[in-house]
């Protein structure tokens, strides 16, 4: 795999996670940092030894790893996709090698599509800590925050895309470019023979129109652009390809464990597999509206029995989370059946064991980008009730993937609803993991990015040379 | 029954989702853009979503259905919608005519359902569809049944109800293969009468290899 080299790795590095959800800051690739000392959990007990440093990373899998997953004929497919595009290459350019789900994305997809033999190499852009603030502040901009879009800015942004072209060689026959902080490297595509994409991860739904008219004339020049949804497309002149986001079925979040890993990990964690267990994972913030889950567990409480568990992160890390963790403490009271669990980035694992132990999995947020955690959820055949806001009803088709809530009391209900109607439950789950299967996995978006690029370079060639 | 001619290949097909340029807030919108959205975006909606949607047994037809209730809160319309087969239509021009129709309908006897605000809008899609070969290219019927029960569910989808879009044709390519090349005329009109809409796509595929094994025994 060409993954970015050392010195690329010192990048400006404006992490576009916001419509990619807390779950890229529970990533399992996350930087592992000094050991911290020993965190208590929210309800005072000690979380286990066995989180509080990070695990040793785990090797990619490779392309034939999917095959009991996906299947003899889709994995077949890739392959025939990719032999049609045997000799060309591919070139993906984003603004940091580390941190944020854009990286996590490219870590997994480019050594599948060069397995495929396809080579793919990663370049990622540098810059200083001004051309830093200004994306920072377009980022912001662009979802929808007001902001003054000074000459200033503007310069500083030209110069630093400028200085990268040139530094950047693009002899690939397809560029992509990931999200705004790279889109001015388009100039190097006016004198090339590739197809040049502009993949855009963020919710460019309501964008600040003056920054939204300073970039859009860079986004005209590409060949195509690729949305995560189709409410953040823009009216553009190119085609506007729609790219889920994805999980990876064999990550330490998503791949299948033991029943005994389960139990131990619960047991750890003072979990009581023996009775009906709600979950809803994320990070301790506003948007994720715990406060709201803890109502709906009360709620549904009065009819029947569950435990709830709230496990997330950020608390310790971000203010506002110590804040909200708090407030969640003080909702939970002394009920020994709701168990809070600030848990470090590196926890994919117990994540991953604590989804699979529930009996159902919320997740109430009151705003969300694409929503991975309800990916993850469905992916591990969970009943899942969730708000039907961002991404989440491209997920969840009400009642035939699981069931879409708007407010406490909707939650409390489909609460006792699905604890109290195991075989719809179950009927839901397992079309909710077909749905996952079929549209939102990281084979499902290596074959879109093959398909891609074979309708580019075939409308390339049959217009001949040139843009 | 007869050795055939000329074997099966079975394909499948790939699709890379395009956003389109239209959208629509209201069913009056809808009623607007269903008539001057392209025809690969009325394809994607009926045709496409049932690919997409594989593996749900019930409640799921077309897309535009699918808003119709989820998103506009009109339940009638959406029973009215969902009740079109797609394979009644060999082109995509009396399947729009028909979608056009039905709304146009509702709308006459519900006006003032026509400006109601969606809670969410319908996006136009459309697809940009690439066809590949399989493995399987079967010149006996014991061959075609393990092509059958080892291709994806693309692949059925690619032969059982897209066909009829390439054929012109009230059928599909199983059928049609196992009639003219097989002589199986009863088990190719079995297969045709299979539901689609009652049943998940691996559901359609044994179905159809029952079908096709009954007959060989």
């Amino acid at each position: 795999m060409n993954s970015p080299s050392e010195d690329q790795r010192a990048a400006v590095s404006n992490s576009s996670t916001d419509s990619l959800t807390e779950a890229e800051s529970l990533a399992e690739t996350a930087s592992p940092g000094p050991v911290r000392p020993e965190p208590a959990r929210a309800d005072g007990r000690r979380l286990p030894a066995s989180v509080l440093t990070p695990p040793p990373p785990a090797p990619s899998p490779h392309l034939d790893d999917y095959r009991n997953i996906i299947g003899d004929g889709p994995l077949d497919a890739l392959r025939f996709l990719a032999r049609d595009l045997k000799g060309k290459s591919i070139k993906m350019v984003n603004s940091t090698a580390v941190g944020g789900g854009v990286a996590e994305m490219l870590n997994r997809l480019v050594p599948l599509l060069s397995e495929l033999e396809v080579p793919t190499h990663w370049d990622v852009i540098t810059g200083g800590n001004d051309f830093f603030e200004v994306t920072k502040a377009f980022h912001n901009a662009l979802h929808g925050s007001p902001y003054e879009l000074t000459k200033a800015a503007q310069e500083i942004f030209l110069t630093y895309n400028e200085q990268n072209r040139e530094r950047l060689q693009f002899g690939e026959e397809m560029v992509v470019i990931h999200d705004p902080q790279p889109v001015g490297l388009i100039r190097s595509g006016e004198s090339s023979r590739a197809s040049w994409v502009w993949r855009c991860h963020i919710d460019l739904s309501n964008p600040d129109a003056h920054v939204w008219e300073f970039l859009r004339p860079f986004v005209e020049r590409y060949d195509a652009a690729i949305f995560s949804s189709q409410s953040f497309a823009r009216q553009l002149p190119i085609p506007q390809y729609l790219f889920y986001p994805c999980i990876d079925p064999l990550s330490e979040k998503n791949k299948d464990l033991p029943d005994a890993v389960v139990q131990k990990i619960c047991d750890e964690f003072g979990v009581d597999r023996s009775r009906p267990i709600v979950t809803q994972v994320s990070r301790f913030d506003r948007l994720k509206d715990p406060l709201g889950v803890v109502q709906a567990y009360k709620l549904a409480k009065k009819y029947v029995d569950c435990q709830l568990v709230l496990a997330g992160g950020g608390a310790s890390d971000d203010p506002e989370g110590a804040v909200v963790l708090q407030e969640v403490k003080e909702a939970a009271g002394t009920d020994p059946d709701i168990i809070i669990l600030d848990l470090p980035p590196w926890c994919a694992l117990e994540i991953n064991a604590i989804q699979r132990a529930s009996t159902i999995v919320v997740q109430k947020s009151l705003k969300e980008g694409f929503g991975l955690t309800v990916t993850e959820a469905l992916w591990k055949g969970k009943p899942t009730i969730a708000s039907a806001v961002g991404g989440i009803p491209n997920q969840i088709i009400h009642k035939l993937t699981g069931v879409l809530v708007h407010s406490v009391e909707g939650c409390a209900f489909q609460i006792r609803y699905l604890l109290t109607h195991p075989d719809f439950a179950k009927r839901i789950g397992a079309s909710g993991r077909e749905h996952v299967k079929e549209n939102f996995l990281m084979t499902t978006n290596v074959k879109r990015w093959l398909l891609l690029f074979r309708i580019l370079d075939r409308a390339k060639s049959r217009r001949g040379f040139g843009r | 029954m007869r050795k055939p001619d000329k074997p099966f290949y079975f394909n499948t097909s790939e699709h890379l989702l395009r956003i389109g340029r239209q959208k629509a807030g209201t069913l009056s919108e809808l009623w607007q853009a269903l008539q001057t959205c392209p025809d690969d975006s009325i394809f994607q909606h009926t045709f496409r979503t049932l690919q997409e949607h594989h593996f749900i047994r019930q409640g799921f037809s077309n897309d535009f259905a699918h808003w119709c209730l989820s998103a506009c809160n009109e339940p009638v319309l959406a029973e009215q919608l969902a009740s079109v087969d797609v394979r009644e239509f060999t082109a995509i021009g009396g399947l729009r005519r028909r979608m056009v129709g039905i709304v146009d309908d509702f709308l006459q006897q519900h006006s003032r359902s026509g400006s109601n605000a969606a809670h969410e809008p319908f996006y136009f899609c459309a697809a940009d569809i690439v066809v590949l070969p399989t493995p399987f290219s079967p010149d006996s019927l014991p061959g075609f049944i393990d092509g059958l029960k080892q291709v994806s569910v693309h692949s059925i989808h690619h032969h059982f109800i897209e066909a009829r879009l390439r054929l012109h044709l009230m059928s599909n390519d199983f059928s049609q293969w196992l009639e003219e090349e097989v002589g199986l005329s009863h088990a190719a009109a079995a297969i045709e009468r299979i539901d689609i809409y009652t049943n998940t796509m691996e559901g359609v595929r044994q179905q159809i290899a029952t079908i096709v094994e009954h007959a060989l025994n």
